[in-house]
């Protein structure tokens, strides 16, 4: 994951501390992984290094020191490098839902069985990111949308398996 | 918890071509089922048998309580008229008649006053968000708007059963996730159950259960909720 060029966007609107930059990644993404405190304060020192961000600020408040961080100048071009950068599609690899249906259809297991699971476990998810939607801001269901049409495109896939896989026991009988 | 609609060993062919082998289903008062399934695997013949529409050539559709097989053209027509409701890919409106005309058209075909009619179908047009273009014809209104008038139509009678086949079907995605939305929450409202046609995955996820057809029988069901 890009957490270096997020936390370079999470800066882009202004200057902030490491604790800003935590709660700004999770508002944005708030169906994945919080972002860990101690990431954050690793990435910021990576960036800080390598001239990306700067400090421009040390504010205690009575309270710990909080070191408050900005982009530089190179810290934006790379971002927007970054941004503007397609990438490319995933290797090929198959995942565990691919490797599982070619076991069942290899061990002699009821394929159409193990469908009907996936479908039911799918689309509930579906169903879940849906009904989170309603509150949520519009980063938060571009991400929802992108993770349903996945889950869309995998279900789509195990149509056409059994489609296979029914042409293929008719012509075999 | 009574059925709303009990499907039992429904079969029907057009001419040599089998539609639905023997399907069985139950929709229970206020579920929400999608049937979904591959292109002609039969889900469109079973919600017109289910409907009232086409005449099963062996099983029995019990809608409401009522044996359709056992009723008189008459009263099947009486209880298509009050105990279902339908939405179409494409609205399907009357084209001379204001949306409001429309959503009254069920109540004045059962004989309701005029006055009491009209003022049902503008209740439900409110409810789903079309009361102002109450007096407008279909043709200058979007389609988004037209489906809407149509979920109206197909709830002002109170029906039992409220089938929508295709419902997003001519609508862009998000057009098509608010009017299942407002088509969930219609029903609901207005304690119906509701039998959802579909071969989008997406829509299918609203139902409370999935009941997927392929070459005209039940492949399998699954509980969503």
């Amino acid at each position: 994951m890009a957490t270096a060029e997020l936390v370079l966007g999470l800066l882009s609107a202004g200057p902030a501390h490491g604790y800003d930059v935590k709660r700004g990644h999770d508002s944005w993404f708030p169906d994945s992984r919080p972002l860990a405190f101690g990431q954050v304060y690793t990435t910021l020192g990576r960036l800080e290094r390598d001239e990306l961000v700067e400090v421009v600020d040390r504010a205690s408040e009575g309270g710990p020191e909080r070191t408050v961080y900005a982009l530089t100048a190179k810290g934006r071009e790379r971002l927007a490098r970054w941004l503007a950068e397609p990438i490319e599609p995933a290797p090929g690899g198959v995942d565990e839902m691919v490797r599982k249906v070619v076991a069942t259809i290899r061990t002699g297991e009821d394929a159409s069985a193990y469908l009907a699971r996936q479908r039911a476990i799918y689309l509930h998810r579906i169903r879940e990111l849906k009904s989170a939607e309603a509150g949520g801001d519009s980063s938060s269901w571009l991400v929802r949308d992108y993770v349903a049409l996945h889950l869309d495109a995998d279900l789509r896939w195990l149509d056409r398996a059994l489609d296979r896989i029914t042409e293929q026991k008719e012509t075999n009988r | 918890m009574t059925d709303a609609l009990e499907i039992q060993r429904v079969e029907y062919a057009y001419s040599r071509d089998v539609a639905l082998r023997g399907v069985s289903l139950g929709v229970d008062a206020g579920e929400i089922v999608a049937v979904t399934g591959p292109s002609g695997c039969g889900k469109s013949t079973l919600v017109h048998c289910a409907a009232g529409i086409l005449r099963p050539q062996a099983g029995t559709v019990t809608l409401a309580g009522r044996n359709l097989a056992e009723l008189t053209e008459a009263e099947r027509t009486r209880v298509r008229r009050t105990q279902v409701g339908i939405v179409l890919q494409f609205g399907q409106l009357v084209p001379d008649l204001s949306l409001k005309d429309n959503v009254a058209l069920p109540l004045l075909l059962e004989g309701h006053h005029a006055a009491a009619a009209r003022r049902a179908a503008l209740g439900w047009l409110e409810r789903v968000g079309v009361a102002e273009d109450s007096e407008a014809l279909p043709s200058e209104l979007s389609g988004g708007q037209n489906q809407r008038a149509a979920v109206a139509r197909a709830l002002v009678t109170g029906p039992a059963v409220v089938f929508a086949d295709e419902p997003t079907g001519s609508l862009d995605s998000r057009a098509g996730e608010q009017m299942m939305e407002l088509l969930v929450a219609s029903a609901r409202d207005g304690g119906a159950a509701l039998v959802i046609v579909t071969h989008d995955n997406l829509i299918a996820a609203y139902a409370d259960r999935e009941v997927r057809l392929r070459d005209g029988v039940v492949q399998h069901e699954v509980r969503l909720s």
